[in-house]
């Protein structure tokens, strides 16, 4: 199986607070890794490495490295607007822009300094229908995004990510602000995408995490605990503490 | 049971004093706007706008065609100067500076300075750019009424933009915005109708501004809009008629204040309108 990422000896600084101590984990290409662990664990923060999310706040500082085809994304010469093009990232909580269904998904796509209105049209179709949200806004394109349901929202986001192709989308918790029908769909269009995108999801559902992901991380206090395929990690872990949280006695 | 009925006293009392406060100052507002109501219809003639100043001992001349645009020209300048500059202000403090220790000292500051007596603008603008210009000029009075509405707009715009929720910056950012695009692009976008109703309500508070005027571009009683020369202003007209003892002038200032009075208040029911809807969306 073919490493698309590979996150080695990944120390990370907010200030003087250490928080994440040595990670190394290969991601692989086309699958889902979960990321699991109590609050406060860094598994939020080491998402955030992956489209150097925190370069826009001062006093950060990485050591280490993620390695992403032959090079190290966290170098000082690597220019972060491109990166942050292969690296879609979903929030927790929907973000759609303050402007249309349309301009929304279009916007990454005239970041790119995409203006013909034809090319404009179909990318956004195409980008609509593999969020599987196409059905729902297609004759409301014109609107205003913020008018949409949650669950819509958040397929809107996910559409506006994936305009712009990037190879990998960080899900930040995801689906834990949606209601359960909502998150469903989000889950299953996760497992879909995996045919095109890499996907590193963050999440505090343990079932989500069983159900969807290929490989799981197991993180605490800012170190990796143990990762592995998701059938070894849920039912035969090699760490007590990994037993221990994934049957829910900790965490 | 004794200590409830002490709580509905107080209560009482509270309620009732709250209440008088209230109304004396919503009284005093109506017996104003009454005034001005009743003396301003009395004397409102359509030759108010139509006609410049004339001498008092004309009867049934004279009005303030020049005083309304000349005032409209001077408020027209100040915002062109002071809405630019207090929105990319307010903008460098919500944005760019706003882990700069300096910029929390400047946001003090502006707050200060919205509460400055405008007399003491109109001093300084007189100082800088009356005395060494050699007379009065309406630049120097659009300054001076562009130093009043910075402050107003710089903090409007940096409170409005710091209510747009983090999250959508970093969504953008996540998409390989850079920073200048997520600013104009998403946060002005999401906070576009406040910052629109705190440039019409900074507006609103100088248009009927007398006092930094008189230093400034004073006024003039002949149709001229040249802004290196002193320029007709309405409310220094008014302040001038009113203190007149001309009949007919007192009867043009009642009928010029009624006409700002609407007007002000005209933009500023629209930027509590946009507020309301703001908040229902």
């Amino acid at each position: 199986m073919e490493d698309l990422l590979s996150v080695n000896k990944l120390d990370f600084f907010y200030g003087q607070n250490h928080a994440l101590k040595d990670v190394t984990l290969p991601i692989k290409k086309n699958k889902i890794t979960s990321l699991i662990g109590p609050s406060g664990c860094g598994k939020t923060t080491l998402l955030r490495c992956f489209n150097r999310m925190h370069d826009l706040y001062p006093n950060n500082r990485y050591q280490g490295e993620i390695m992403m085809e032959g090079e190290n994304i966290l170098g000082d010469r690597v220019d972060v607007i491109k990166l942050r093009n292969s690296m879609g990232m979903v929030f927790q909580k929907p973000t759609p822009f303050p402007m249309s269904v349309f301009d929304n998904v279009a916007y990454g796509l005239r970041l790119k300094s995409i203006r013909n209105m034809s090319v404009l049209k179909e990318k956004v179709e195409k980008a609509l229908r593999q969020a599987a949200v196409w059905e729902e806004v297609k004759d409301r394109l014109n609107q205003n995004a913020q008018g949409l349901s949650g669950g819509q929202q958040q397929r809107l986001v996910i559409a506006r990510t994936l305009a712009v192709e990037p190879q990998v989308i960080l899900f930040d918790e995801s689906t834990s602000a949606l209601d359960p029908i909502s998150s469903k769909k989000i889950e299953e269009l996760m497992v879909e995408l995996k045919e095109d995108v890499t996907i590193i999801a963050v999440t505090h559902n343990m079932q989500q995490a069983a159900r969807i992901s290929d490989y799981t991380a197991l993180m605490y206090i800012g170190s990796l605990v143990e990762y592995d395929d998701t059938a070894t990690i849920f039912t035969n872990p090699k760490h007590k503490m990994t037993e221990e949280y994934v049957t829910g006695r900790f965490g | 049971m004794n200590n409830l009925k002490r709580r509905k006293a107080a209560n009482f009392i509270a309620m009732t004093l709250a209440s008088l406060c209230a109304a004396v100052g919503l009284a005093l507002l109506f017996i104003i706007l009454y005034d001005v109501l009743v003396e301003g219809l009395g004397s409102l003639k359509p030759r108010l706008f139509t006609q410049d100043p004339a001498p008092p001992n004309i009867a049934g001349a004279g009005g303030l065609r020049s005083a309304f645009l000349g005032q409209g020209l001077l408020t027209l300048a100040a915002s062109i100067i002071g809405v630019p500059l207090g929105i990319l202000g307010g903008t460098f403090l919500a944005e760019y500076g706003r882990h700069l220790r300096i910029c929390r000292f400047i946001s003090t500051l502006s707050d200060m300075a919205v509460s400055i007596p405008s007399i003491v603008i109109g001093t300084f603008a007189y100082a800088i750019l009356v005395k060494p210009m050699g007379g009065f000029n309406g630049w120097a009075g659009a300054v001076a009424l562009a130093i009043i509405i910075l402050p107003i707009i710089v903090r409007t715009t940096e409170e409005m933009m710091s209510m747009v929720p983090w999250a959508l910056r970093e969504a953008a950012f996540a998409l390989g915005a850079p920073y200048h695009k997520v600013i104009t692009g998403i946060v002005w976008r999401a906070s576009m109708s406040g910052i629109f109703t705190g440039v019409l309500l900074a507006i609103a508070r100088v248009a009927g501004e007398t006092a930094p005027l008189l230093f400034t571009s004073f006024n003039s009683n002949f149709f001229q809009l040249n802004m290196s020369r002193a320029v007709p202003s309405l409310t220094v007209s008014i302040y001038q008629y009113a203190a007149s003892p001309y009949e007919s002038w007192v009867g043009l200032a009642w009928a010029a204040a009624f006409v700002v009075t609407i007007l002000v208040l005209i933009l500023n029911i629209i930027g509590r309108i946009i507020v309301k809807m703001r908040k229902r969306d």
